[in-house]
């Protein structure tokens, strides 16, 4: 008996969900979606990524968005990659507008601004979807070939570095040169923008042994993704990928603990003295907005206005 | 035999003690390095420039908290009133389940809830009228705490108020007095600490939820008044959990991180301790009970 009504009652609640569900789900996307993004995932480059086109303007900007509401800011949390690159490149640093809602996954990020129409934040191009709104940067929408040329300013270089003695290490040279490859590249494609499309195609080496790769969580992703290519090509080599941030890459990168650090911001000149880095991706950061906000472009200026708390309300940005 | 009993009944008391020591161990190192005043009653949380000041998150945890027992409490128990005094049989049967399925849902469920109905209704209806940045609140927090406190509250307020013996309840209607009369002035005062002791497990299970209350709260470190229940906050539970996914390994943010875990751990040690001591005349009346049916057969037989 009990069993019986519990059941019952579990599919009331599951109708019960699938109907608020229903109820909220956000409007039918209109065609022009993908322009918001015009990534071309393909590795070699295609000149009509090039010219990515004005995105056209919303056709009917959502009649009830009232300018003079409240900015949400959304931010990501002290410590991860994502951050460290915004604020560096918007020049926001130590100044985190202390009301921004902090949220420590990109998914929760995008959750969020999709909820809530007067909402900004930041994520990694690879992770945008068609429920927000990427913002054109002083013009230019964040694209393959716009952050591959520097001129969608809001990026960062995915790299790896080694040091002296691990250069001259004949696997790491091959794994490294594996990753510059064409092979390596359309990976990087996948989810970054690759930096070199036209590179050579990869000849596996038949070397053996171990490596141990490790750094940066926001590199990790993409060093699983090389790792298992480069392993179905050389399979007597075992390679170990651990994380722990970019600063740890860097610093037993530097004392040898292990080969091949990650890192997912530039090197600092006193870090390069005793590493070389190869830079194996890019990864542009977009700034977003729900659909229903009738913004389309921002300055770096607004930016860090809006993420310092200077503009507070969406009538301040122009 | 009696061996392996002792051996599995010491695993759990050395997982605790493992626990304490892991927790004590890193964590005091870095309240020291800090100072302990400037951690404890510290207003500014800045990881990146060595600040650690946790005075908003343990104000944090305590309105969120707060929040949950002053929603929670008089619905778990006018709810355990009823179930333990007024509820017909066949709806007990359909009641009962239902509050023990909602204890056993998932928190990060919970947390979905909240962050797709209740924080997006809270936006709606007061988002425009006080200028709220997101529906990110501690009003949210507290609501949904209230919800995933309700099964706790009502279990163990309704056990405790069947172990008041029925005499006392039909000496009252004997007198005179109405049902709700007698369950409210004698039966609910007869049960007091058995009813506190339930708001404490309450607060204790408010007071450690990380999950759910990370996804609705917003987790500004921000030092909050109690009246600003329309803006976000963070708890100590999920100052521990945002951080700690990039955080240095051996950094003194990540010391300062388990620090917080120290603070936590010493508050729910806290509550326990009233909980036991809450709990330490709950036996005397249940002996009374015993001694109850007795009575009445005597009463039967003269």
């Amino acid at each position: 008996m009990k069993k019986a009504i519990s059941l019952a009652l579990i599919a009331v609640l599951t109708l019960a969900l699938f109907a608020a569900c229903a109820d909220s789900s956000p409007p039918a996307s209109s065609p022009d979606d993908q322009s918001n993004l015009n990534l071309n995932r393909d590795a070699g480059s295609s000149p009509a990524a090039q010219n990515t086109p004005e995105d056209p303007p919303q056709a009917s900007p959502a009649p009830d968005f009232d300018a003079d509401r409240v900015i949400a800011v959304f931010t990501r949390e002290e410590g991860s990659g994502t951050r460290d690159a915004f604020v560096s490149v918007t020049g926001v640093g130590e100044d985190m507008y202390a009301e921004a809602v902090v949220e420590s996954e990109t998914n929760q990020i995008l959750t969020k601004v999709e909820e809530n129409p007067y909402a900004i934040g930041y994520i990694s191009v690879g992770s945008l979807s068609s429920s927000v709104k990427a913002l054109t940067l002083d013009g230019v929408a964040p694209s393959n070939a716009t952050i591959l040329d520097g001129s969608y300013t809001l990026q960062r270089p995915l790299l790896v570095c080694v040091n002296e003695e691990k250069a001259r290490d004949e696997l790491v040279q091959d794994f490294i040169a594996f990753m510059l490859s064409a092979q390596g590249q359309a990976i990087s494609a996948t989810k970054w923008t690759a930096i070199n499309a036209a590179a050579a195609d990869y000849t596996p080496s038949g070397l053996t042994g171990t490596l141990k790769v490790g750094g940066s969580t926001s590199v990790e992703p993409l060093m699983q993704s090389i790792r298992q290519a480069y392993i179905d090509l050389n399979p007597s080599v075992t390679i170990e990928i651990s994380g722990g941030g970019s600063g740890t890459g860097i610093s037993e990168a530097t004392s040898g603990v292990i080969d091949i650090g990650m890192s997912s911001r530039a090197l600092r000149d006193n870090e390069k003295e005793a590493l070389e880095d190869i830079n194996i991706a890019l990864d542009g950061v977009a700034v977003i907005v729900n659909p229903a906000n009738p913004i389309e472009n921002i300055t770096i200026e607004q930016i860090k206005a809006i993420f310092t708390g200077e503009i507070t309300r969406w009538s301040g940005v122009n | 035999m009696r061996g392996v009993f002792l051996v599995a009944a010491l695993a759990s008391v050395l997982a605790v003690a493992l626990i304490c020591l892991f927790l004590f161990a890193q964590g005091f190192p870095a309240i020291m390095e800090i100072g302990p005043l400037k951690f404890l009653f510290g207003t500014e949380w800045k990881p990146k420039q060595d600040i650690f000041g946790i005075l908003p998150m343990i104000l944090g945890s305590v309105y969120v908290t707060g929040g949950a027992i002053l929603l929670g409490v008089p619905i778990g128990l006018f709810t355990a009133l009823f179930m333990a005094k007024s509820c017909p049989k066949p709806l007990y049967r359909f009641l009962k389940p239902a509050i023990n399925l909602m204890a056993g849902v998932p928190s990060v469920i919970y947390g979905f809830f909240g962050m797709m109905v209740l924080v997006p209704a809270i936006f709606e209806l007061f988002g425009k009228r006080f200028d709220m940045m997101s529906g990110d609140s501690m009003l949210a927090a507290s609501i949904l705490l209230a919800m995933m406190i309700l099964p706790t509250v009502i279990n163990i307020a309704e056990t405790n108020l069947r172990s008041v013996p029925q005499e006392l309840y039909e000496g009252a209607v004997a007198l005179g007095a109405s049902h709700e009369r007698a369950v409210f002035k004698v039966i609910l005062p007869a049960a007091r600490s058995g009813v506190m002791a339930a708001v404490v497990l309450g607060v204790g299970r408010a007071i450690g939820e990380t999950m759910a209350v990370k996804m609705v709260a917003g987790n500004q470190a921000v030092l909050r008044l109690p009246h600003e229940f329309l803006k976000g906050v963070r708890t100590l539970t999920t100052n521990i959990v945002t951080e700690m996914g990039y955080v240095e390994h051996g950094s003194l943010h990540n010391g300062a991180l388990i620090a917080t875990g120290v603070v936590l751990f010493v508050f729910i040690l806290i509550i326990n301790m009233l909980f036991s001591v809450l709990n330490r005349d709950l036996p005397r009346r249940r002996r009374g009970k015993e001694n109850a049916p007795n009575l009445s057969k005597e009463g039967a037989a003269l």
